[in-house]
């Protein structure tokens, strides 16, 4: 368990506030842009922040982000890119980093190597969509040794027994996929998740934040009426796509801002 | 003696440590649902019977065993028959495990299959499957090998299939896989993943598997007709590992038979230049499950090649993974070269053409025959034909064959 996470967690559900998250695929649009993007990101009032870990056949994403993940690969993004990104933005900001990796490359690496690294360099948890519930013994005997939560998805269509097994296993919040299929989805129309919100009002024990292809001011506006928050990819980085390199600090600030408050 | 070998994948999908289902949880329910309907059908009478009549009557099997006397002769060793999975309706054998699927998806009420596609052969035999059974069929294809395999392409247009070219990342049969993933994703309920190989997640490397297992099962009750005996050696060529595993299958317990899988070297076995996922690769995870395969030391997986389209994957079939690590099938290579003669040779002294894939096979007997007594016997599966391949063969290698 990470104290600092639990920590951003409470306060806001203390005072009934809804948690944002962005994803950033590390290594993206330039190699060397991430840690500015998060420091920014923290400024403009961002809770917490998924790092991405570019993998060359990411299944549970869509186009925006499979593009994304290719580009920071031909940068030359190497997985120890990630510490030194974590090291660099550690020197001034305390925002919550979980680091989202398909199993392989943390797999490679060596999964105790990996999750000492992430704690050493000050990441606070890990979500991983290829892994699936049953095999999260590959990762549990090391969360508490090295203060990392991990974070299980979970998605509309799973039976019942299903959603009370992530949520025993949870230990901050559920990561809830707003429908089936891959990140970005457009139109993707959030009324249809209505009975499922409902529904994880009344069952789960633990926060939830929704996410995939989540992109406007209203989407946000919706879903903060039925979960606890929410977790913003595709958009971001899309929207990043035509950002020159000198531009970065004051695009990220407005996209955010564009998010958070109604449109004029 | 009880079977090891049969109650294998554990209901988790476990070949040893290999295979699982690494899947992003959205499909988690529907694989269930595919295992569930699957394990119903596998002792339903009716399922087995309308299967077994599609075997005959429409695929054509069983295929018969050919000695190839001649061939046997040249290599002046041991005596190599042929399983010929290339007389099969389409072609090859992925019509075996294309039947199976599409009538369990037709079962399951199931309006669409989809598939990714490399050379071709099992887009071309699943689109066979569903033009028969009447469901609506999308086929992911890498833009590089629709132009590689055009009368593939032309083919399954043909049969009403929809070809999805495929223009991400290497834009070959590893992305094919990915856009076939991501198609199913966006729609499990009303599609089916018809996966073309031993590979993905559980149950597919079981369920392929054991539609591909009519292959071992004739060829065991042929051979002992034939020869009064087992065969000595059982090779077959591996890409994904389902015409392998389909002969294998049926023999695992019998530890007199010695097996070989046959993996492309391809040009040479520096990076990038072969696809010897179990010779060369360490175990990762990719695709849904975990298996040898081909990465770099970041965990991504490599670039492949070999001369046979239907060969280059980076990664393998969960058993074999395991049958490796147990040693009760022995993983070696061949590469385009002798592949290629292997090619001609066959289709000049047996009339047969080979398809490239099964050409590797061949190639491999060819080099062990001389090495072993004239009692000895080696059983191929000659896993498909070479129509597919002349054009490309042709003008490449042609001129070193006197064409
Ligand atoms: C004739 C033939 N043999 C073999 C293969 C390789 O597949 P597998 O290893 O699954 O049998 C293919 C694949 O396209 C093929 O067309």
């Amino acid at each position: 368990m990470n104290k600092t996470l639990h920590e951003v967690i409470a306060r806001k559900k203390a005072v009934g506030d809804f948690l944002l998250s962005l994803y950033i695929t590390a290594g993206y649009p330039h190699l060397k842009d991430t840690p500015q993007i998060i420091l920014e990101l923290d400024k403009a009032g961002v809770d917490f922040i998924e790092l991405g870990i570019p993998f060359s056949d990411p299944l549970a994403d869509g186009p925006v982000i499979q593009k994304a993940s290719q580009i920071a690969l031909n940068n030359g993004f190497r997985i120890s890119h990630t510490f030194e990104i974590l090291k660099e933005v550690r020197q001034q900001s305390s925002i919550p980093i979980l680091l989202m990796s398909y199993l392989n490359p943390i797999y490679h690496y060596g999964i105790e190597t990996f999750l000492n690294q992430a704690h050493i360099w000050g990441a606070n948890g890990l979500i991983i969509p290829d892994l699936p519930l049953e095999e999260r013994g590959l990762f549990t005997p090391f969360l508490d040794k090295y203060a990392l939560d991990l974070i299980y998805l979970l998605p509309p269509n799973a039976p019942d027994e299903r959603l009370h097994a992530i949520d025993d296993a949870s230990t901050s919040f559920v990561y809830v996929v707003a429908y089936a299929g891959v990140t970005g989805r457009e139109n993707s129309d959030p009324i249809h998740i209505l009975p499922f919100l409902q529904t994880l009002k009344k069952s789960l024990t633990h926060p939830f934040l929704v996410g995939f292809g989540i992109h406007s001011h209203q989407d946000i506006a919706f879903y903060s009426r039925y979960a606890d928050g929410v977790i913003i990819g595709s958009a971001f980085i899309k929207y990043l796509e035509k950002v020159t390199e000198k531009n970065i600090p004051k695009k990220t600030r407005e996209f955010v801002h564009a998010l958070t408050s109604p449109p004029a | 003696m009880s079977s090891s070998f049969s109650r294998l994948p554990d209901t988790q999908g476990y070949f040893g440590e290999y295979g699982g289902r690494y899947v992003p949880p959205q499909l988690e329910k529907v694989l269930q649902e595919i295992t569930e309907a699957y394990e119903k059908i596998r002792n339903d009478e009716s399922f087995q019977k309308e299967l077994d009549y599609l075997y005959k009557q429409y695929a054509g099997r069983p295929s018969p065993i050919f000695h190839a006397k001649t061939l046997s002769e040249r290599c002046g060793g041991a005596q190599i028959y042929l399983k010929r999975e290339d007389l099969n309706h389409t072609g090859a054998h992925k019509i075996n495990h294309c039947l199976g699927e599409v009538l369990l998806a037709k079962r399951m009420g199931k309006k669409k299959v989809i598939a990714e596609t490399g050379a071709g052969q099992h887009g071309v035999a699943l689109a066979t499957a569903a033009a028969l059974l009447n469901m609506e069929c999308d086929i992911y294809m890498g833009d590089i090998d629709m132009e590689k395999e055009h009368p593939n392409v032309t083919r399954m247009r043909i049969l009403g299939a929809k070809v999805i070219p495929v223009v991400r990342g290497t834009r070959t049969l590893k992305d094919a896989v990915d856009a076939a993933f991501e198609a199913y994703l966006a729609d499990p309920e009303t599609i089916f993943y018809a996966i073309g190989s031993v590979v993905g997640p559980h149950p597919f490397p079981m369920m392929v598997r054991d539609f591909q297992s009519i292959v071992g099962k004739e060829a065991r009750e042929q051979f002992q007709e034939m020869t009064g005996k087992l065969p000595d050696y059982l090779i077959a060529c591996v890409g994904g590992g389902s015409n392998a595993m389909g002969l294998f299958n049926a023999f695992l317990e019998d530890k007199e038979v010695r097996m070989y899988g046959v993996e492309p070297s391809g040009l040479s076995l520096n990076e990038g230049e072969h696809a010897a996922s179990l010779t060369l690769g360490k175990p990762g995870v990719m695709h849904g499950f975990k298996s040898y395969m081909l990465q770099d030391e970041e965990g991504n997986p490599l670039r492949v090649y070999s001369v046979a389209s239907g060969l280059d994957y980076p990664s393998v079939g969960p058993q074999h993974s395991f049958l490796k690590d147990i040693k009760r099938v022995e993983y070696v290579t061949v590469n385009d070269q002798e592949a290629i003669d292997a090619f001609f040779e066959l289709s000049r002294v047996e009339g047969i053409i080979p398809a490239l894939e099964s050409a590797h096979a061949v190639a491999y007997a060819m080099k062990v025959a001389p090495t072993l007594p004239k009692t000895t016997t080696l059983l191929i599966n000659l896993s498909g034909r070479g129509d597919k391949d002349i054009e490309f063969v042709v003008n490449k290698y042609g001129k070193n064959y006197g064409l």
